[in-house]
């Protein structure tokens, strides 16, 4: 101990003799690792596994059957229509399965009618949702079954913004005009990224505040917000028709999840999506080719080319920015070091053996890597801030946690050895006599 | 100094000079490919939109009770809302629209003339359901045909872009030409529609309903030159006020609204531009070091070398032509690291080929700030006495 | 060829001034072989800078070739130094990352010689020291004779009007600082003049005018015969 503050001592003292290069090298050194974290930061929240205790079970299914005789559309649709969600529903393999789509409406409550209504971001989806996903509940359930009924389960947030408290399981609220149940309230709960739609690009957004019965959806005409097709569709526009006409029609805007337990269970739901596609052709429907798809939740951004490429570019720039300022340093540091050849020289000749020496350098490494460590994080926080306000769908993206911090300290460490490393050895394994020459 | 001199000193000195090489090539393949994004990019935002961009401001609305976003109460909030609009001094037209020109997202439909359905189906021809004020707030000139009139409200008749027309069509008369959409009665000249139709410039217009406005709608205004802030700063009151129950987004200018659909282009290469700058940055800080550490460990040769006479014009010019010829030197390994990073970032984005100027450019940059950062580390060797050259250390 | 009347040089610090050189009056023929000799301080290594105009005076005049040296710009200091002076350190000088080649070339190179003048220079500079077989190799790969030699190969390699030689022998053993010595008497004889800084007597014996400084002042100067100098094969035998 008392040798390391010795050793840290003489660092010191070896900045202050010439503190322009030393900073100089810090700042660049810093600059580096700066560019290099905040772009890390955003690709690891873009790309880590939000499940990672159950993503390798959790399936995304698409189907290649939009109507028309194209031979060669093998990429099926991104939403899939309620007839088909319907054929596949129930098949027993899964074990949890739920379709879904995203909307927007304008809620309040029942004590609060003459309020002004709050814009509200709509889930329309199935019971099972929330165990697919494991949502965690604060107060009550999710529905009972697949059914539309007007029970509503909300988040923790919306439960305060419209109660002023969370146990508001029985109470009503007005959405879009028509009266709700709260029947579950959810706990804190968010999927970064939120790989359960990533249509439109929106794997960056924040869960919803409202979830609703898929059935109810289509009873009141409430459309996707993402994506809606209408494929050969006849429909006068009349909304009292939209719920028979969107249930029997190509009127595409579901996603559809399963959970798959095992291996086994994937090739058996593989065999089932296959014949139900040959029933199909049979019937004379499914006109196109065969192209089931069956995407893992890990795969389902690059399957549904959601990925932000912006991020991928930038991320290879900021590796290769971090090269360059790593070669840079240990240039500047190799200079720094061999002015001060003679001083190591002249310890070495007083008897310091290369092990002191070495852990000199050590020394010099930890007192580099905890300013770099500091300045790299100030650097970081400017590239996120920089980033979020060019880029603003990557506003999302931007935190850290303690294990994230814990990383890029062992980087800094790691990146300030290899810089300190070959001027180190260069100085202090070159012969003596040489240098005492000079 | 003479080029082989440098070089030899530079390659007795192996991994230094690989350093600075190195650092130096990718400085240039950076900068390079930065420069080329941010040109493209600019080329993207830059492009005619056939749009007075300046004069048209728009903004979605969407009623906040559900039963106002179905007929007829949607057409009857719609007229109140353009009749107090169009009230607003210095708006010269006022319309809405299911959606705007210029915008991410929007609706498109597939078109084709009824009897060719398989030689002439386009599929993504972004659709216009509004009224007869459209084409003077677009500003579009007719090209063939007639404009829509209030008496078109609820036909099929609709007005298509000049560029969706010749491709439809080719050399015959559109005019009374019958699509899945409807009977053509005119053609408008182009303007940028959706970014990601099939082609940008496409449009079909037609004064059909829009039957229920569960996306919403948008109001677009038509204003003097030189009014739009003025206008836009009472819109969203006049809108308020014309109905109270109305969610209301932000007052886009038309200007804006193509920003934004660029936004990822342009976040991308300011983002480069900032890295670029820092990567010059970085460079000079290199120069400058690697030269003020020259002249403070090359002391002596400096002195000895104005003993045996080199002036001091000479000797700045020793240091500046060393700086000089590694930056030259990096900056050809710079070339090949320019190419293959061109080819990696296209495959993760659209990029375009690096023209041959753009690198020689790019050196001449990169010199003019290695220059910079030596000069003064250049100077301070000349101030080095020749008396140096006596002294024994 | 050197003339210099009351010349001083004071050098100064916040406190103390140092009267390095008073009132100095000197003067070399062409052709002499002078030695200055005098005890450690007594300002011999700045009246050699001074005499190589790699330092300034303060107060006096200098004459070099006949041409006073007050008073010129850098640049044409520096046109003057590569041209009348060449000069031999006591520490050789050499720069390492140099052939022998370049090292002799450089000076050369200041003058604005061609390329086939330069070569034929340092080509003729090496034989007359011995070194025209190694011109490719490095100052490290050389024993410290032969380096001294390559600095009296770069000295008379553009032909000066004198050399200044500070010390040559004073890093070499005394083998070698015999040939050394040769060499100047030889390159001497060929009509260069030469002042050389020495702390040894017998070398300033063998100068053909031996000159002390003592505080900065020239003490006396003291005119010795030239001794005849015995052959080296005679002497390593």
């Amino acid at each position: 101990m008392e040798a390391l503050l010795h050793n840290l001592k003489l660092s010191w003292f070896s900045i202050k003799r010439a503190p322009l290069p030393y900073a100089l090298t810090l700042l660049i050194l810093s600059l580096g690792l700066g560019t290099f974290f905040s772009n890390a930061t955003l690709y690891y929240w873009m790309n880590r596994d939000p499940l990672p205790e159950k993503s390798a079970s959790l399936f995304m299914v698409r189907l290649n059957s939009t109507p028309g005789d194209c031979t060669d559309c093998f990429d099926p649709p991104r939403v899939m229509s309620y007839m088909d969600m319907q054929k596949m529903s129930g098949s027993g393999i899964p074990s949890a399965e739920a379709a879904m789509f995203s909307s927007e409406a304008y809620a309040k409550t029942v004590e609060n009618q003459q309020a002004t209504p709050s814009h509200v971001n709509l889930r329309a989806t199935q019971r099972d949702f929330f165990k697919l996903f494991n949502v965690p509940f604060l107060h009550g359930e999710t529905w009972p079954d697949n059914n539309a009924r007007m029970e509503v389960v909300i988040s923790k947030n919306t439960a305060l913004k419209f109660f002023s408290r969370t146990d508001v399981v029985g109470q009503e609220m007005l959405i879009d005009d028509q009266l709700y149940k709260v029947i579950g309230v959810l706990s804190d709960w968010a999927m970064l990224p939120r790989l359960y739609d990533v249509n439109g690009r929106r794997s960056a957004e924040p869960a919803e505040d409202i979830y609703i019965p898929l059935e109810t959806a289509y009873d009141l005409a409430i459309q996707s917000n993402t994506q809606n097709s209408f494929f050969d569709v006849d429909w006068d526009g009349d909304v009292k028709t939209y719920p028979q006409m969107a249930r029997t029609n190509f009127v595409n805007q579901l996603q559809f999840w399963v959970q798959l337990d095992s291996p086994e269970k994937v090739t058996q739901y593989q065999q089932f999506l296959k014949n139900l596609v040959a029933d199909e052709k049979a019937a004379g429907r499914h006109t196109r080719p065969e192209s089931n798809k069956l995407d893992n939740i890990l795969d389902v951004q690059k399957a549904m080319r959601a990925t932000n490429e912006q991020l991928d570019a930038f991320a290879l720039v900021a590796s290769l920015f971090l090269l360059v300022c790593v070669v840079n340093a240990s240039h500047l540091s190799l200079n720094r070091y061999m002015a001060n050849q003679y001083e190591f020289s002249l310890r070495r000749a007083l008897g310091a053996s290369r092990l002191q020496l070495q852990s000199q350098i050590l020394a010099d490494v930890l007192l580099s890597s905890v300013l770099a460590f500091a300045a790299a994080l100030l650097f970081a926080q400017l590239g996120l801030w920089t980033i979020n306000s060019l880029l603003p769908s990557t506003r999302a993206l931007a935190g850290w946690d303690w294990q994230m911090l814990g990383v890029m300290a062992l980087f800094v460490l790691l990146i300030s050895y290899l810089v300190t490393l070959y001027p180190a050895l260069k100085t202090s394994f070159s012969p003596l006599n040489q240098q005492l020459k000079q | 100094m003479s080029v082989h001199l440098i070089l030899k000193s530079l390659l007795r000195r192996k991994v230094v000079t690989a350093l600075l090489l190195l650092q130096l090539a990718v400085t240039l393949g950076l900068v390079v490919n930065s420069l080329l994004l941010a040109s493209a990019a600019k080329e993207l935002v830059d492009q005619p939109t056939g749009l007075a961009l300046e004069q048209i401001l728009t903004v979605r609305v969407k009623p906040t009770s559900a039963s106002m976003r179905v007929e007829p109460a949607l057409s009857e909030v719609i007229n109140r809302q353009l009749a107090a609009i169009r009230l607003i001094p210095g708006v010269e037209a006022a319309e809405y629209a299911n959606q705007t020109p210029l915008r991410q997202g929007g609706s498109s439909s597939n078109l084709f003339e009824t009897d060719r359905q398989d030689q002439s189906n386009i599929d993504a021809v972004p659709y216009y359901n509004t009224g007869s004020q459209i084409f003077q707030v677009l500003g579009t000139r007719l090209i063939a045909g007639r404009q829509l009139t209030e008496l078109d409200k609820g036909t099929q008749n609709i007005v298509l872009t000049e560029k969706l027309a010749k491709q439809l069509f080719a050399e015959q008369n559109p005019v009374g030409k019958s699509t899945n959409q409807g009977t053509v009665v005119g053609v408008v000249s182009d303007f940028y529609s959706q970014r990601y139709a099939t082609d940008q410039s496409y449009g079909a217009i037609n004064f059909m309903p829009m039957a229920r406005a569960e996306m919403g709608y948008q109001l677009m205004v038509r204003v003097a030159a030189g009014q739009s802030e003025a206008v836009r700063q009472q819109l969203t009151d006049v809108i308020r006020n014309a109905e109270p129950e109305m969610d209301i987004d932000t007052v886009m200018r038309m200007d804006e609204n193509r920003d934004e659909v660029f936004r990822s282009e342009i976040g991308l290469a300011t983002l480069l531009a900032v890295l670029s700058g820092l990567m010059l940055l970085v460079a000079m800080i290199s120069a400058y070091s690697h030269a003020h550490f020259h002249a403070l460990q090359m002391q002596k040769e400096v002195g000895i070398k104005r003993a045996l006479g080199a002036s001091k014009a000479r000797v700045l010019l020793d240091v500046l032509s060393e700086s000089w010829l590694t930056t030259a030197i990096g900056a050809g390994f710079g070339i090949l690291v320019c190419y293959g990073l061109n080819i990696s970032l296209a495959k993760v984005i659209s990029i375009p080929a690096v023209p041959v100027w753009l690198p020689l450019l790019t050196l001449v940059l990169l010199l003019l700030c290695v220059t910079l950062a030596t000069w003064y580390p250049a100077r301070i060797a000349t101030r080095i006495s020749p008396a140096t050259a006596t002294k024994t250390l | 060829m050197i003339k210099i009347n009351n010349l001083s040089k004071i050098f100064r610090t916040d406190l103390i001034e140092t009267h390095a050189l008073r009132q100095i009056n000197l003067q070399v023929n062409e052709g002499e072989f002078a030695a200055l000799t005098g005890p450690s301080g007594s300002g011999k290594s700045t009246l050699l800078n001074v005499l190589g105009t790699l330092e300034s005076f303060d107060q006096g005049d200098y004459l070099l070739d006949g041409r006073s040296v007050k008073g010129l710009s850098d640049r044409e200091l520096s046109a003057l130094r590569n041209e009348k002076i060449g000069f031999i350190f006591q520490g050789f000088n050499l720069i390492k990352d140099f052939s022998l080649f370049d090292n002799i070339e450089l000076p050369l190179r200041y003058r604005g010689f061609s390329a086939a003048e330069r070569k034929r220079r340092v080509e003729h500079a090496l034989e007359t020291v011995g070194l025209a077989a190694r011109r490719d190799y490095h100052p490290s790969q050389l024993s410290g004779g032969q380096q001294q030699r390559v600095a009296i190969a770069r000295a008379i390699a553009g032909e000066p009007r004198i050399l200044l030689a500070d010390e040559p022998t004073g890093n070499l053993d005394s083998l070698m600082a015999r040939q050394v010595m040769e060499l100047l008497e030889k390159i001497n004889q060929q009509g260069c003049t030469i002042l050389m800084v020495t702390h040894d007597p017998d070398q300033a014996r063998r100068a053909n005018r031996h000159i002390q400084i003592v505080d900065g002042q020239l003490n006396d100067a003291t005119l010795y015969e030239p001794l005849g100098y015995e052959p080296l094969t005679a002497a390593g035998a």
